[in-house]
């Protein structure tokens, strides 16, 4: 485990949910329906959780450093509603639980101006050593800062798009 | 309309990691694990005529409304992409379906992506029922999905186990 990073860390955020991510919908991210894609609704997320990891201090220099990486295991979206190009985003994560090495997350993605919800993204994002590129547990100062954001995440009612499982109501 | 596919799983699409695709962990990014799986879709899409043409024609378009994706083993640039594809259930205007993507070479499972994907009218832009020459030809893919075991990776709960 390592003890210590050799970067100095960002002003650690406690709100919660975290509301610090902004992003926009580019023109490449727009597919033959005239909105954008599935799967850059997961880029944009991805975007999102690097926003609750660089809170954690696990930003570009964790990489780049040779210090460690983070993985994606799992991701659940929902697609709740339709975003043009050029749709500004405004994000909301929710830590829904953490352990010593994986971190689970709720997103909420909304549009900025008109704000509605856009979509969700439920994922779970594990810390994985650079050498061994296997699971590894959070450096020290990692893990202080999770509790410091657990304790005002914890409160948090569960969202009601978290633990989705799945499959055709049978009403239509 | 191109010949119907009844071999299960549909087994036809194949891909290759695009050097846009990678990330600064060096492996294929998660989003572009769903640009992969989408494009699965197309060509699932395409058995009962609901592709791109489908679209373009503005007869219909089909929209995701949920996915859950499973990270299994990573894919580097330049790797040769397998992907399958079962359908689970449908209804009047809906697929559930699960894609299961393999290094094509190497065998291994990358990554599975199960979808809910619904017909939508190209005017409203709202949910619509399937035409009916697709109707026919998801029931006749169903039906020869149906014999398949379930994936284990279909209808997954996300969580952090409590030990």
């Amino acid at each position: 485990m390592l003890q210590t990073l050799p970067y100095e860390l960002p002003e650690l955020v406690t709100r919660a949910p975290l509301d610090t991510h902004r992003s926009t919908v580019l023109p490449e991210w727009v597919d033959w329906n005239g909105h954008m894609n599935v799967a850059f609704y997961v880029t944009a997320f991805d975007q999102a959780s690097g926003a609750f990891m660089r809170n954690m201090g696990l930003g570009r220099r964790y990489v780049d450093g040779k210090l460690g990486m983070t993985f994606v295991l799992e991701t659940h979206v929902t697609y709740d509603r339709e975003l043009r190009e050029g749709a500004p985003m405004r994000f909301a994560t929710q830590l829904l639980a953490r352990d010593a090495k994986k971190v689970h997350l709720f997103h909420e993605m909304f549009h900025a101006e008109q704000g509605y919800l856009a979509a969700t993204n439920e994922t779970i994002v594990m810390n994985i050593g650079y050498a061994t590129r296997r699971s590894a547990p959070w450096p020290v100062p990692v893990a202080e800062r999770l509790e410091a954001i657990w304790e005002t995440h914890k409160a948090l009612p569960k969202p009601a798009k978290a633990g989705r499982v799945m499959g055709l109501s049978r009403k239509s | 309309m191109i010949d119907l596919d009844l071999g299960a799983p549909l087994d036809v699409h194949r891909a290759e990691v695009l050097p846009e695709w990678i990330d600064w962990n060096g492996h294929m990014n998660v989003g572009f694990y769903v640009v992969a799986f989408d494009k699965a879709t197309d060509t699932l899409c395409q058995q009962f005529a609901c592709g791109y043409e489908y679209t373009r024609d503005k007869i219909g378009m089909t929209f995701v409304l949920e996915a859950h994706v499973t990270y299994d083993r990573e894919v580097k640039e330049g790797d040769p992409l397998r992907i399958t594809t079962q359908i689970l259930d449908h209804d009047t205007k809906r697929i559930h379906y699960i894609h299961m993507m393999y290094h094509a070479i190497e065998g291994y499972l990358a990554a599975t992506n199960e979808l809910m994907l619904m017909n939508i009218d190209y005017a409203t832009r709202r949910s619509a029922p399937w035409p009916a020459f697709a109707m026919e030809r998801i029931e006749k893919l169903a039906a020869a999905h149906a014999a398949l075991p379930r994936p284990a990776q279909a209808g997954r709960l996300i969580g952090l186990k409590k030990k």
